[in-house]
């Protein structure tokens, strides 16, 4: 049972349904309102009982009779064959359509029905017997009654009434029930998944409450003035739809449906958060409340402090001061009051700055001593960190001496069997792809260490990038790619270590020329941009190229994805290295296919 | 060469080895030493024509070795270290020492710059003595003006008219930097216009020419962004 209750699909039947329940009551009760029913035919059984006799017959006939007393002087003749009795009286003329002896009739029922003090009528005894209505003042007395022969049809009328709408009524009725329990049950389950007892937040729950349930009741109210508008002035008394009911029908029925979802959506949200107990705390009122409140707790329980122990005293000492300072101003003026005495907040303020500038300073300086520690304990690390390199170096050069030499030498025997030539191929080759890794991988390092001998001098960008291609042409011609250049006419100056430069475009170009797409164009760049040297270089890959610009420079620090067996696949990074120890700005840009690479410097003039 | 002899220092005793074994098959003598006081006592007991030295040993480390063996002798010394910045290489080339190798290094490579270094020691010494006024002579190479030969190491080098031109303008003011422009408007006699490449091709042919490693030239080299020069030995 749990199981099925808990389903999406049961939830979202419920919900459906839900809404159609509702949609079906509302639009039933705005059915019976534009045919015109009378609603009143519900609650009150007799008809001369209802508030729809009293203002449609008995005020009507009032004011008629009243009409005639009032201008009395023109009434030649009072009328008689009304469908009522009437008597009225201004102490003078009396105006009535019954026979004077009649009048006893007026008489019986004023004793019997009629409560001369309250002025109201009492329908107690005889209802059947007709409706007697009275009214006194100063000047008037006035009695109309209305026999049982005329209210006999209308009450058949009223009763009519009743029965047409009685099936309508009780469908809606069923309909609000069985939504309310769907309700009941949406309310239990919300939140809850099969399988297990956690509530489940949706994504609507982010809501924050207030505008969930500020969006509830204005849904609400537009929905209910809606149909209030409808219900009072789409009423039509043929008992029969018009056209546009019809269509205004729809319209509602649509908005209806729109608005109950919707307000559904955000109940049970609501629901949600409350069995989640986080009505309250997800509101944007407790949110500011709990921030403002943290920040201020945070200054005492030693949490803004806990990684800065001396900036906490700092801060105390900072309140204490603002919280002397001012108790003393106000002493200040009270002291006014006896002049003798206005030396003393001066005096203890002068303490008080002695005292707060002299332990400040302390605070300073054991600040100050830790920085200095740090700043030694890092140039420390860092030399250390050259040393390692220059060590691991020789140790790895020095055995790689010996193997490349006896390799040499192992390939000088003769009686060699040609397999065995084979393999000292072999391994010559990665030995010396071996050098040149660990010779990148100590240049990379250096650079990157900071360690690094530099020969700044003011060079020709351009002419170096294009003595980088003369020196490369042999690899260029090889590769069988087109390089494009598009340089600056004019030379642009630049401060940089000419060697270290050349290892950039050479990495560069090698590797633009060993990646591209076969029969593809490099395109090299140089312009000068506000005061900036801007060199691009950009290729087509010939592969997928399935790692950030991020991955590939840092390949030497973390894994990656497309480790090549040639060269040290340390170029790029030993070409970024290179760029920014020089004082230039390295950036790499993968675009798809594209390969582009962009170093900027600052031109000299 | 029967009486060449070569004094191989490195307190890496497999190195040492190989490099014995390597000099050998090219018919060399060799002796070996383990750190710089053997080497100097090799030195005083044999007749030894060039010195293969590894910086880093035990005792007495190379540059002091080189330095203790220039006050009395001028044989060629080749300097084998694993250290390969270049601020290393400048001091071990001023301490005295004629060539200066980075471990790993290439047999092959090792084995031409000795051979380099003997002809210099060897055969161009006497040539010293003989320099006509047309001889343009910086470290190891050679360039006669009339006779438009030119040698490394006392081994003819066929260069192209143009490449010898560029040589000469060069070797003429050893040290000194000559913009592409400029080299080009001296060799080729024309106004230079968009020459870099025209004259870095030059260059570069007249280095797998004249270098023993053109990738890390001795004499002939790329001033990066500025021009060329030849280095002033």
């Amino acid at each position: 049972m749990k199981n099925v209750s808990r389903d999406k699909k049961t939830k979202i039947i419920a919900f459906i349904l839900t809404v159609v329940f509702i949609t079906a009551g509302v639009l039933q009760i705005q059915y019976l309102a534009c045919t015109g029913r009378e609603f009143e035919s519900l609650f009150v059984e007799k008809y001369k009982d209802s508030n729809n006799f009293y203002f449609n017959h008995v005020l009507p006939a009032r004011n008629k009779v009243m009409f005639l007393i009032e201008n009395k002087k023109e009434i030649v003749q009072p009328p008689k064959d009304l469908e009522y009795y009437y008597y009225v009286s201004d102490g003078e003329t009396v105006f009535t359509n019954v026979p004077e002896e009649s009048k006893k009739l007026f008489d019986q029922y004023n004793q019997n029905l009629y409560d001369l003090e309250n002025n109201n009528l009492i329908l107690g005894e005889n209802p059947e017997e007709g409706y007697l209505y009275h009214y006194a003042d100063d000047k008037y007395t006035l009695f109309l009654a209305f026999p049982d022969e005329y209210l006999y049809s209308e009450q058949v009328d009223w009763e009519n009434s009743r029965l047409t709408m009685m099936p309508y009524i009780a469908m809606m009725a069923a309909c609000l029930v069985l939504a309310l329990g769907l309700i009941v049950y949406l309310i239990l389950v919300t939140g809850r998944k099969l399988g297990d007892d956690e509530l489940h937040m949706g994504k609507i729950d982010k809501m924050y409450t207030e505008i969930q349930a500020f969006a509830f009741v204005s849904i609400l109210g537009i929905w209910v003035s809606i149909g209030m508008d409808l219900f009072e002035h789409n009423s039509d008394l043929t008992y029969r739809l018009g056209l546009s009911q019809v269509y205004s029908l729809i319209l509602y029925g649509i908005i209806t449906v729109a608005s109950v979802t919707l307000m559904g959506l955000l109940f049970l949200s609501m629901v949600r958060k409350l069995k989640a107990k986080t009505f309250i705390k997800h509101s944007i009122t407790y949110i500011i409340y709990f921030r403002i409140k943290d920040f201020f707790k945070s200054f005492f329980d030693g949490r803004r402090f806990e990684r800065f122990p001396l900036t906490k005293a700092l801060f105390y000492r900072q309140l204490a001061f603002i919280i002397v300072s001012g108790a003393l101003v106000i002493f200040t003026f009270l002291f006014l009051l006896v002049p003798p005495l206005m030396i003393i907040p001066p005096i203890i303020e002068i303490a008080v700055i002695y005292w707060y500038v002299k332990y400040n300073n302390k605070t300073y300086e054991e600040i100050n001593k830790g920085f200095d520690e740090s700043l030694q304990e890092q140039m420390k690390s860092e030399r250390m960190k050259v040393e390692l390199i220059t060590n691991v170096s020789h140790d790895l050069k020095t055995p790689l001496t010996s193997i490349i030499s006896y390799i040499d030498l192992l390939s000088k025997e003769e009686e060699l069997s040609e397999t065995a030539r084979d393999y000292v191929n072999i391994l010559s080759e990665k030995a010396y792809r071996l050098k040149n890794i660990v010779s990148d991988l100590f240049d990379l390092a250096k650079s990157t260490s900071g360690d690094i001998h530099l020969d700044l001098e003011k060079l020709d960008l351009r002419k170096l990038i294009e003595q980088t291609l003369g020196d490369m042409e042999d690899e260029i011609n090889e590769s069988g790619l087109i390089i494009k250049t598009r340089l600056s006419e004019e030379s642009i100056y630049i401060m940089a270590d000419g060697k270290k430069l050349y290892r950039v475009f050479q990495n560069l170009i090698d590797n633009a020329l060993k990646y591209s797409l076969k029969g593809t164009r490099v395109y090299i760049e140089l312009e000068e941009i506000n005061g900036k040297a801007v060199a691009t270089i950009k290729n087509i890959a010939g592969y997928e190229m399935d790692f950030t610009a991020e991955e590939i420079l840092q390949r030497f620090t973390r894994g990656d994805k497309s480790r090549s067996t040639e060269g040290s696949g340390l170029g790029l990074s030993i070409a970024e290295s290179f760029t920014k120890v020089c004082g230039g700005d390295f950036r790499l840009d993968i675009d798809g296919d594209l390969f582009k690479v962009t170093i900027k410097f600052n031109v000299e003039k | 060469m029967d009486h060449v002899t070569i004094l191989v220092v490195d307190d890496d005793k497999e190195i040492a080895n190989a490099i014995e074994k390597l000099l050998t098959l090219e018919g060399y003598r060799v002796i070996k030493a383990y750190n710089g006081l053997e080497a100097l006592d090799a030195l005083v007991a044999n007749n030894i024509q060039l010195i293969l030295l590894d910086v880093m040993m035990p005792k007495l480390d190379g540059l002091s070795t080189t330095l203790k063996i220039r006050e009395k002798k001028n044989i060629p010394i080749i300097i084998l270290s694993a250290k390969s910045e270049d601020s290393d290489k400048i001091l071990g080339l001023t301490m005295g020492a004629d060539d200066y190798v980075t471990k790993p290094f290439n047999p092959q490579e090792l084995v031409a710059r000795v051979k380099s270094q003997l002809r210099r020691y060897m055969y161009l010494g006497d040539m010293r003595n003989s320099i006509s006024s047309s001889q343009l002579i910086v470290g190891g190479l050679s360039l006669d003006r009339e006779t438009k030969e030119f040698k490394v190491d006392g081994v003819p080098v066929k260069l192209t008219p143009t490449e010898f031109k560029i040589m000469e303008l060069l070797m003429s003011n050893p040290g000194i930097v000559f913009s592409a422009e400029k080299i080009y408007e001296k060799v080729w006699q024309e106004e230079a216009y968009a020459v870099e490449n025209t004259v870095m091709v030059h260059i570069r042919r007249i280095r797998e020419k004249i270098e023993i490693n053109p990738k890390e030239p001795k004499y002939l080299k790329v001033v990066w962004g500025i021009g060329y020069k030849i280095e002033k030995c």
